[in-house]
């Protein structure tokens, strides 16, 4: 009983003791089971993952690298390939006070001391703004634009709150050059004042951009003209100073310059007064510069057939008014002696000969009375003269004639003048002034406004001004520059003022055969030690030229040849001597 | 048969998981390799920008302000003036200072290639590859006329030996005709052309090379000798045989002996 009690009991304790070992199994089974699935779930996952990276992987754009390479803005490049804008990722100087944690100064020194160092490096930074920036504690730009080296230099100042991100902007590596042709970009990236402006739907376009767009300026001659502007302006006390250079033969502009000048890297402070475009959107009464147009227009109408011909010099009265020159020349010229010392009574006898008819169409012909043709957006509308008749389009009355031919009574833009002497020393052919590089096979076609016959007559004219008259400072040895001075009163209340004038210098070289036109023109010179004391062309605006021909001349293919002129020797004997204005 | 069964089916998988195997690889070749290639463009691009950056910098730093301030500080160059100038050869030979007594003569400087020369006294109205063929002709035929060993060295000789001198060639023509109309259909053979004045103008040539083989004392360097006389000659005619030393000058003789 006992040992079937026993045995009984032993063996229902068996099965539970089985029971719980099978459990166990089951048990230990299943986590084998489940941590069999999680290893072949996560093979899986990699065998796929693998399989995905391997096969299915994206291909990289075929287009990824010449798209990467495109700029953001097309650049644009002088007429030898020199880049005189692009789209840049420069350094700009961010300020950013949370660099050092939260809380707490900003900065390690004081705003002062850091300020005062920036200013150490950026000679033309404001002091108190950026020591109210910096106080300020809130993120900003201190300063777009940093050159490297500058910011080297303002790293070494161990502030981490002055951070440098490249961020791509437009950058002009030559500086203030042609900054008037240029324009700029602003922070919008919209391209104001200059080709910035006019080019904008092809410098954005993303068919376009990848290739440099080549305007007809040439970085040299561009550098010298602004220099010696500069200098001539230095010198004289002027104003401001404006000069172009223009093919004769393709009116292409070689070089536009206004002074004083912008630099467009620092789009921030572009937009002010400097931003003027004295060339091409100011006008003025050019004066004397008029008379070889007057000349040329008299020679080719048939007025004027003898240059040995004499004409009453002394003063006389059309009305109320006088004409007079600056000078007593004696009782009569004959019209190489008129250029010569720029006589305005001759040239209105000649003018008055000439009538209002046809010297109205030259100036017509010669772009007078409409905007100056050239592609910047800002171009100023001439002067120009009312006629007695047909509500002001009639013909000029017999005094607005006489003044017309010695430059006064109408104002053009040095730009017109350019072109207009380009007419005059070409050949006769006046076109249009381009910015834009012209193969010389497609020079644009033009009109004929003097017949070939007169513009050489006229390059005689213009030479004998420089080697016997006014323009003998601009006579460049070996380069035959020929041209006319101008000097002419600014308009004030209540007439002419005397001593603020419009020197201007009209000339073109080598006059045996004129390849570029050059306009030089100051703003109020005044009289200084180096102008000896003057104030007229003569004096200020011809000195420029004579240093300017030298220099842009071997540069743009013109080689100086003491041998070779342009033939005077029919003219000379005509010519007595004295001084003009 | 149930194994073999069982094992060709195996094989069959075994050779589809081979083969997937491999178009794996290949696929992750052929990915790994664009993404290098990918990469390189990556670098490309990052080295272009790179290399505009370092442009821009110079192009910053001698800018026309920054080079016009650098002149007028340091190096103070000035525009050239119309004297450093010259438009042509006149007004360099202006230059020239002119014979005077007791000035020493005038370096003159001999012709060194005188195939030019001869070419110049008496050009072929052939070009290109009639002429190439031309100058090979004499040469072969030469070659095929005479089995003496002369021959070899009138094989090397180049042209400018063929060509001799105006002279020469001149004297060459009448002693040699006969010789050279044997040769004539030789030369036609090589030149299929046919010209007559090739014909012409091989048989000179040959003629040359056979009247120099035909001088016997010299047989081993008749090309120098004839190349020396030539040049030689060609500066003073009259004199040039009897000036020479005699163990040059002789080929040359050779050729130059039937001259009237």
């Amino acid at each position: 009983m006992n040992a079937l009690t026993a045995s009984a009991a032993i063996a229902t304790g068996r099965v539970q003791l089985a029971n719980v070992r099978q459990g166990a199994l089951v048990t230990a089974r299943l986590r084998a089971l489940w941590i069999m699935v999680l290893f072949v779930f996560v093979t899986l996952t990699a065998c796929v993952r693998i399989v995905q990276l391997g096969l299915f992987e994206r291909t990289p754009e075929r287009a990824s690298l010449a798209e990467a390479l495109l700029p953001s803005r097309g650049e644009i490049t002088d007429r030898n390939g020199t880049a005189l804008a692009r789209a840049f990722a420069s350094y700009s100087l961010w300020f950013n006070p949370k660099a050092l944690g939260e809380g707490g100064a900003p900065l390690v020194k004081t705003p002062e001391e850091v300020a005062r160092a920036l200013v150490g490096i950026f000679p033309d930074a404001d002091y108190a703004d950026l020591v109210a920036r910096l106080k300020a504690g809130k993120p900003c730009y201190l300063r777009r634009r940093v050159l490297p080296e500058d910011a080297n230099r303002v790293f070494a100042l161990g502030e981490p709150a002055l951070e440098f991100p490249r961020e791509e902007q437009r950058f002009y590596p030559q500086g203030s050059l042609a900054a008037h042709v240029l324009g700029y970009v602003d922070e919008a990236g919209k391209g104001h004042v200059g080709m910035e402006q006019v080019l904008e739907p092809r410098l954005l376009d993303p068919a376009y951009r990848g290739t440099p767009t080549a305007l007809s300026i040439d970085a040299r001659a561009q550098g010298a003209l602004e220099d010696e502007l500069g200098r001539g302006m230095m010198e004289t006390n002027a104003k401001g100073a404006a000069g172009v250079i223009l093919d004769a033969d393709s009116s292409e502009v070689v070089a536009l310059a206004s002074l004083p000048s912008f630099n467009p890297n620092r789009s921030d402070l572009a937009y002010n007064d400097l931003v003027f475009n004295r060339v091409s959107n100011q006008v003025y009464e050019l004066g004397s510069t008029f008379k070889p147009i007057t000349i040329a227009s008299a020679i080719d109408a048939g007025v004027v057939t003898d240059l040995a011909k004499r004409y009453p010099s002394v003063p006389f009265q059309i009305g109320k008014f006088t004409i007079h020159d600056s000078h007593n020349f004696g009782t009569s010229l004959n019209v190489p002696e008129a250029l010569i010392h720029s006589s305005n009574v001759v040239l209105a006898h000649v003018a008055d000969l000439l009538g209002p008819v046809a010297l109205k169409h030259t100036m017509e012909q010669l772009g007078m009375n409409e905007r100056p043709t050239i592609e910047l957006p800002a171009r100023g509308f001439p002067l120009w003269p009312r006629g007695g008749s047909e509500g002001g389009k009639g013909d000029w009355a017999r005094l607005t004639t006489m003044t017309v031919s010695y430059g006064h009574g109408i104002a053009v833009t040095p730009l017109h003048l350019a072109s207009a002497y380009a007419a005059l020393v070409n050949g006769g052919i006046w076109r249009p002034a381009t910015l834009y590089k012209v193969d010389p096979a497609h020079l644009a076609p033009g009109r004929r406004v003097f017949q070939a016959s007169t513009s050489a007559r006229l390059r005689q004219l213009l030479r004998m001004i420089v080697v016997d008259g006014t323009g003998r400072k601009a006579d460049a040895p070996g380069f035959r520059v020929g041209g006319k001075t101008g000097s002419a009163e600014k308009p004030g209340s209540g007439g002419y003022r005397k001593t603020s004038l419009i020197a201007t210098f009209a000339a073109a070289f080598p006059m045996d055969k004129p390849r570029y036109v050059v306009i030089v023109m100051l703003d109020e010179p005044q009289a200084t030690q180096q102008t000896s004391g003057q104030r007229t062309a003569a004096w200020n605006a011809a000195p420029i030229v004579g240093r300017l021909v030298p220099r842009i001349g071997p540069m743009l293919g013109v080689v100086p040849d003491a041998h070779h002129d342009v033939d005077i020797s029919d003219l000379s004997p005509l010519v007595g001597s004295g001084e003009g204005e | 048969m149930v194994s073999a069964h069982r094992f060709r089916s195996i094989g069959w998988i075994a050779l589809l998981l081979v083969c997937a195997a491999l178009v794996m690889v290949l696929a992750f070749r052929v990915n790994a390799l664009r993404s290098q290639v990918h990469r390189t463009e990556l670098q490309i691009v990052a080295l272009r920008k790179e290399k505009l950056y370092l442009e821009t910098e110079v192009e910053t730093r001698a800018n026309q302000q920054q080079l016009k301030l650098w002149n007028d500080v340091e190096f103070g160059y000035v525009a050239p003036t119309a004297g450093q100038y010259l438009s042509n050869e006149r007004q360099l030979a202006a230059f020239a200072k002119p014979d005077g007594p007791g000035s020493p003569a005038p370096i003159r400087v001999a012709s060194a290639d005188d195939a030019v020369a001869a070419e110049a006294a008496f050009p072929s109205v052939m070009s290109g590859l009639a002429a190439a063929a031309d100058i090979a002709a004499p040469v072969v035929t030469a070659d095929e006329d005479d089995d003496k060993p002369a021959a070899k060295p009138a094989d090397a000789a180049d042209r400018a030996k063929a060509t001799a001198n105006l002279g020469a060639r001149l004297a060459m023509v009448t002693p040699l005709k006969n010789d050279g109309k044997s040769k004539t259909g030789k030369t036609d053979k090589t030149d299929k052309t046919g010209k007559d004045s090739k014909a012409k103008d091989g048989e000179k040539k040959a003629a040359l090379a056979r009247s120099m083989k035909t001088s016997k004392d010299e047989a081993a360097r008749p090309g120098k000798g004839a190349k020396l006389a030539a040049a030689k000659s060609e500066a003073r005619p009259g004199k040039a045989v009897a000036s020479k030393p005699e163990k040059s000058a002789k080929p040359a003789r050779g050729g130059s002996k039937p001259a009237p």
